[in-house]
């Protein structure tokens, strides 16, 4: 399967997608998870060390002139499997791990490593080996520029808040256009059955899972730990690991 | 004063925002709110509703679609991309969501 999570800033994409992708990876499954998000948070919630450095610099190069093409290409010979084996980080569980590359002063500073990243997440083969789970930075933005686009599921994550359901209800729109990804919620942080009504009724999306508001994964995250080693039997990460089930299930 | 509020995404930027902007106002003084992010929910914040604030950011996306004209001053930006909140805060809607570049 292919899901990138998106939603509104702090709305929990990266907790559920460090877990998600752990509890997938717990099944046999070989999962490469993707953070395009220039402040990076993926890597702690799947219980990585932080990973330092933009590392893809060297995995293309710049066209030449009286080239065709766009600017940055990967190198002549590597081939974007070849390209995950080397550069994607090894977390616990198998997982793997590509980041698009940490915010260090001026954006154009990642310029290089964010067009490798691009190139290797819109090569990815249709009927690869690998499980994508992506986390997309908060808001519109690089959804809707088409940095999630190696995934065939989009997954909102959406809080029962008003300006949480404002982003989804944009999102949303993420369906509409040719490409046509399937796009569903998941309701998040939520206290009662009254939230996920709220959150289904309100961003008019299709609500696949519901996950409870957590004190246990609060304090994962304040301890920069994975909920799923810090909290395994919480009722957070075992409605995260239902949501993987559940997607398994509908192939 | 001129004041920006920045933050990671769900650290309560847009509510702090509008809580020193609702304060400011009722201190009396004349106060605009910018709303600068790629995701404009602001307006929420500051009390003008989820229609007024989704009607902003529609105004904001025909400008870039070019259904509608630019302003040639700030005051008739903020005349045009603007709207009244509570207290008398006056909330623009001033993104830059036309760069592709991510982030």
């Amino acid at each position: 399967m292919r899901v990138a999570f998106v939603g509104k800033g702090g709305s929990g994409k990266s907790a559920i997608a460090g877990t998600f992708a752990r509890a997938l990876a717990r099944r046999g499954e070989p999962v490469l998870t993707i953070d395009s998000d220039p402040m990076p948070g993926l890597a702690f919630s799947l219980g990585l060390e932080v990973v330092e450095d933009a590392v893809l610099d060297d995995a293309v190069v710049e066209r030449q002139e009286g080239e065709e093409g766009p600017r940055f290409r990967l190198r002549p010979g590597l081939t974007v499997a070849e390209a995950i084996e080397q550069y994607a980080a090894v977390g616990p569980d198998g997982v793997r791990f590509l980041q698009f590359g940490k915010l260090r002063g001026h954006v154009a500073s990642l310029f290089r490593s964010q067009l490798a990243f691009r190139e290797i997440t819109h090569g990815l083969p249709p009927n690869g080996r690998w499980n994508v789970v992506g986390d997309l930075p908060g808001g519109t933005r690089q959804p809707f520029a088409g940095w999630g686009d190696y995934a065939h599921t989009f997954i909102i994550v959406v809080e029962p808040s008003a300006k949480s359901l404002l982003a989804a209800r944009r999102l949303a729109k993420l369906a509409s256009g040719d490409r046509g990804p399937k796009v569903v919620g998941v309701a998040n942080k939520v206290s009662d059955a009254g939230d996920t009504d709220l959150v289904r009724e309100r961003s008019g999306l299709e609500v696949i899972a519901s996950i409870p508001w957590d004190e246990a994964l609060a304090e994962a995250e304040r301890n920069a730990k994975a909920p799923i080693d810090y909290a395994p039997e919480s009722p957070a990460v075992r409605a995260v690991e239902l949501l993987v089930a559940r997607l398994i299930e509908e192939g | 004063m001129k004041l920006a509020v920045v933050g990671k995404g769900g650290s309560g930027k847009t509510t702090t925002a509008a809580v020193i902007a609702r304060t400011l106002a009722r201190r009396g003084m004349s106060v605009v709110a910018l709303d600068c992010d790629t995701n404009p929910n602001l307006g929420i914040s500051l009390g003008v509703g989820d229609e007024e604030t989704e009607r902003l950011i529609a105004m904001r996306q025909a400008l870039d679609e070019g259904q509608e004209e630019h302003t040639p001053t700030w005051d008739q930006l903020v005349d045009r991309f603007g709207s009244d909140a509570p207290d008398g805060v006056r909330l623009a809607v001033v993104t830059r969501i036309e760069n592709p570049e991510p982030g």
